[in-house]
């Protein structure tokens, strides 16, 4: 047909295209995911995040290099 | 290669098909007939019958003999081709046949006053997208233009719309959503997700609770993805949490899928992961991210990002991590205010811009003081420090009361 002849330079384009790396599994049909132990596995996972790490503490590794950095311009200036 | 089979025994196997359907429509078994229609699955009977088909050849004229079979002509002609086609390997073939006997099952479905075909409807929207799928790369490998896809996705659009009315079919509309998003998704045109998830949302006639939960979660997912395109974090992160909580924990690839999203959505409103949840579920290129946000290392952040960069350009989120720059900002001036007040409390409030150039400086980042004055602007403007400039003396003096403000679940001021 016409239209195929017209565009087999965009083949390559369509084929990259028709991708989606992070497309979602299926669910079984007559799954029920409604029951006690999921729900509350579904609560714990929402409790792995912190919202309020020790924002100021400053004796990591990165902040003692940091801390020697500073002190060195300091004592130079 | 298929064994022999006799005249006889395909036309056994046929008629069992036969008998089979309309038994299944005539006591309203919805669960055996959508078993008798799952042409991909690749069960045992089903190959076994189109091996039967394919010796036979003229099932029609097994069709025509009853009344019983011939009342589902339409259906029953085109699912065999389909059957046949697919044994065959000519997929696009067997997509076109099951498309045709699909339209006609919806005919009758429309006219089924109750919803007990749903499971069926189900394996219909399934095995359309599928087919349509493999369809595609059959006509991609022979250099045609693959449009089966497209095809279902307009296929599907009407099955939709049979169900999204009033009434007990209400139910089934958000499986057939979910379809659609994945050959949206799939073909690169989410902007047609609009129209279906308006009807979904601004239907005053039914409750989205009422869905059942693993159609509310894959809905969830996709538009939580949405959401994150459009930049709206507030709402990708209510909606990528709801599917995180509701989704099957033996689903653990889809819990995966979500968090990939929800991490960046949840760093960009201040809120960490634990270090155990990215180890779970193996989100490795999340980890230095996180490291960099907490330390104010903006040569790990920028790194990590380099690092990962093709991941993340593919997944969409890679402009949301890009802006967490900022956040890393914050924390770098801080832990150099936390270390002056260490030195001397006196005079910690005020920031030399030299000492944040030198600090960048060491960081293997090179910037000047003016760049960095802006940069500061910036933190100051978005409210993620507080204080103001003394431009002439290259100094920035924080505010004595919360230099820092938190974001605490709150996107950054846009």
């Amino acid at each position: 047909m016409a239209t195929e002849r017209q565009k087999p330079s965009s083949e390559e384009v369509k084929a990259d295209l028709f991708e989606d790396d992070d497309e979602f599994e299926e669910f079984e049909i007559d799954q029920v995911c409604e029951d006690l132990a999921e729900q509350n596995e579904g609560e714990e996972i929402n409790q792995q995040w912190e919202d309020d790490w020790d924002d100021d503490d400053v004796n990591d590794d990165f902040s003692v290099k940091l801390r020697k950095e500073l002190d060195s311009e300091a004592k130079s200036t | 290669m298929a064994a022999y089979i006799s005249m006889g025994e395909a036309h056994r196997r046929i008629t069992e098909y036969l008998t089979r359907f309309s038994d299944a429509i005539s006591s309203q078994d919805g669960k055996s007939l959508s078993r008798l229609l799952s042409v991909s699955s690749d069960s045992a009977a089903l190959l076994s019958l189109a091996d039967a088909l394919n010796t036979f050849q003229d099932a029609n004229r097994v069709i025509r003999q009853s009344e019983r079979f011939s009342q589902y002509g339409d259906i029953l002609l085109h699912v065999f081709r389909a059957l046949q086609s697919y044994r065959l390997k000519n997929l696009a073939e067997s997509y076109m046949a099951f498309e045709k006997a699909s339209n006609a099952i919806i005919q009758e479905f429309r006219n089924w006053e109750t919803a007990w075909a749903l499971e069926a409807l189900y394996v219909i929207a399934y095995e359309i997208r599928i087919l349509a799928e493999r369809a595609d790369m059959e006509l991609a490998s022979k250099g045609k233009t693959p449009e089966k896809l497209k095809g279902a996705g307009s296929f599907l659009m009407k099955v939709f719309g049979v169900l999204a009315g009033k009434g007990p079919k209400r139910v089934g509309a958000l499986y057939v959503t979910c379809q659609l998003f994945k050959i949206y998704f799939k073909l690169g045109t989410v902007h047609l997700c609009r129209s279906v998830i308006r009807s979904i949302e601004t239907a005053r006639i039914f409750d989205f609770e009422e869905f059942p939960v693993r159609d509310k979660v894959t809905y969830m997912y996709y538009t939580g993805r949405l959401e994150v395109y459009n930049e709206n974090f507030l709402a990708a992160d209510h909606k990528l949490s709801y599917a995180l909580t509701y989704c099957s924990t033996e689903k653990e690839a889809n819990i995966r899928m979500i968090l990939k999203y929800l991490v960046p959505v949840k760093l960009s409103i201040g809120i960490f992961p634990k270090a155990s949840l990215l180890e779970k579920f193996n989100l490795n290129e999340y980890k230095d991210v996180v490291l960099a946000l907490k330390r104010g290392d903006l040569r790990l952040l920028r790194h990590a990002l380099e690092e990962h960069e093709d991941r993340f350009l593919r997944s969409g989120v890679y402009l949301v991590l890009e802006k967490l720059e900022l956040q890393v900002y914050q924390r770098l001036v801080k832990k150099i205010y936390i270390m002056q007040k260490e030195r001397d409390p006196n005079r910690a409030h005020q920031i030399k811009l030299d000492v944040i150039v030198k600090t960048l400086r060491w960081l293997d980042i090179d910037m000047d003081v003016d760049e960095v004055e802006c940069i500061m602007a910036i933190l100051i403007y978005k409210n993620l420090m507080k204080g103001y400039f003394a431009h002439k003396s290259k100094v920035v003096v924080l505010s004595k009361q919360d230099p820092f403000p938190k974001l605490n679940g709150k996107p950054v001021n846009a």
